[in-house]
């Protein structure tokens, strides 16, 4: 016979290590989600995991002041939400947006790099000169 | 029935705990924001809010009791705001749904 | 609205003369408060606030049942080898019209199996909604309006 201690001893462990795996999942999430909302969602679900964790480390050690933690921690998490949703709304742009616009912009400056390709050699030729002048002029001014 | 009381607890703590994990791997599988957001508002919300209920079982003071339970409340209004507030933000701001989609009427006709 | 006041007045009362503010004392005192007001709902006209208190509490039910529901079927869905998957968002045109019901609406359907609200629309018709399983929509909308709309209506009108 197995006595109701042991079941429950058990029970707390196979908790904390069912609830440490969640953790490591979401992580992973977290880390290689590729987008900003699925960050924001993984850090969502890290809060419930840790308010889970809080509940069971109060049940092991006895300590009630772990609840208090708790509910301060799921209002905090709720707000930190509540934050990040603001910021994506006021961001306005996806992830795939901020790739198109900064390769439009690359390959706009590679057209004008071409197009004003000789002008641009002829301008490193002229530098040194305007260079000079630039040195002269400010010692004038000294 | 104490003994009573603390296997019910114990049954709490690891639904909840396989809740949670349920919830995060819904996370890792799923196709898009969307449907990942219905893993973590379900899942997850029942797996925190299952521990938290495990703990006011255990709990043999009062006001330990109702101060979880109020936690539990507190939980359970807030994670569908926070989940609303997420997706009405990503679709506001032009994240897509999954290509498997079947159908989306929110999309506006132009 | 005054009935629930005297009805926590007198579960304070009971509180008061037993001498135990306790959170089972007082739960206690709330129920013999229901007792009491329930012998004489024909004398202060509260029999309205009885059967709301029925319809409020089978809210509460339905939405519990809803919830362990909606997360067994993630759960079964999530841990299937194969996820067959067919999401979608869907508009369901509002029969409520007040804030206070949308929002609990809202809420509710986030946590029911199956469906999120993503948005509603500017003149609080429509509240579209993010179902993981969008093959049937005529028949998601038949199930809010049936379940929750129809509860809430009840309710709290």
């Amino acid at each position: 016979m197995i006595s109701v201690a042991a079941i429950f001893d058990s029970a707390v462990t196979l908790a904390l290590a069912i609830l440490s795996l969640s953790f490591l999942v979401t992580i992973y999430r977290i880390v290689k989600g590729p987008t900003l909302p699925d960050r924001i969602l993984g850090l969502d679900m890290l809060v419930a995991i840790a308010i889970g964790f809080i509940a069971v480390i109060g049940i092991k050690t006895g300590y009630t002041l772990y609840v208090d933690v708790a509910i301060a921690l799921g209002l905090v998490g709720f707000l930190a939400t509540v934050a990040f949703a603001r910021f994506v709304l006021s961001r306005g742009k996806t992830e795939d947006d901020i790739i198109t616009e900064a390769r439009q912009a690359a390959a706009a400056a590679r057209k004008a790099a071409l197009s004003a390709g000789p002008d641009a050699k002829a301008r490193t030729a002229t530098a040194p000169s305007s260079g000079d002048n630039k040195i002269s002029g400010r010692q004038d001014h000294e | 029935m104490n003994d009573v009381v603390t296997l019910i607890s114990a049954a709490l703590l690891v639904i909840g705990s396989v809740f949670a994990l349920v919830a995060s791997i819904g996370l890792l599988r799923l196709p898009d924001l969307y449907t990942r957001m219905h893993a973590a508002s379900k899942a997850g919300t029942m797996g925190a809010c299952l521990m938290l209920i495990a703990l006011a079982v255990q709990a043999n003071d009062v006001g330990t009791m109702s101060r979880a339970l109020a936690g539990v409340v507190f939980f359970l209004l807030t994670a569908p705001v926070s989940s609303h507030l997420l997706a009405k933000a990503a679709y506001a701001v032009g994240y897509r749904l999954a290509s498997i989609s079947v159908m989306d009427e929110m999309k506006p006709e132009d | 609205m005054s009935l629930f006041l005297v009805n926590l007045l007198l579960a304070l009362s009971w509180s008061a003369v037993t001498g135990s503010f306790s959170f089972l004392n007082f739960a206690f005192g709330f129920l013999l408060a229901i007792f009491a007001l329930s012998l004489i709902r024909e004398q202060v006209g509260s029999v309205g606030y009885f059967s709301r208190a029925r319809r409020v509490l089978s809210l509460l039910v339905l939405f519990v049942y809803e919830l362990v529901l909606s997360a067994w079927r993630v759960a079964v869905m999530v841990l299937s080898p194969n996820m067959n998957l067919k999401p979608g968002i869907f508009a369901y045109p509002l029969r409520v019209d007040r804030d206070f019901e949308i929002t609990m609406l809202a809420n509710l359907i986030t946590l029911t199996p199956g469906t999120l609200s993503v948005d509603v629309s500017d003149d609080r018709r429509i509240l579209y909604v993010h179902a993981i399983d969008a093959s049937d929509p005529e028949a998601a909308r038949r199930d809010i309006a049936e379940g929750f709309e129809r509860k809430i209506m009840e309710a709290f009108r």
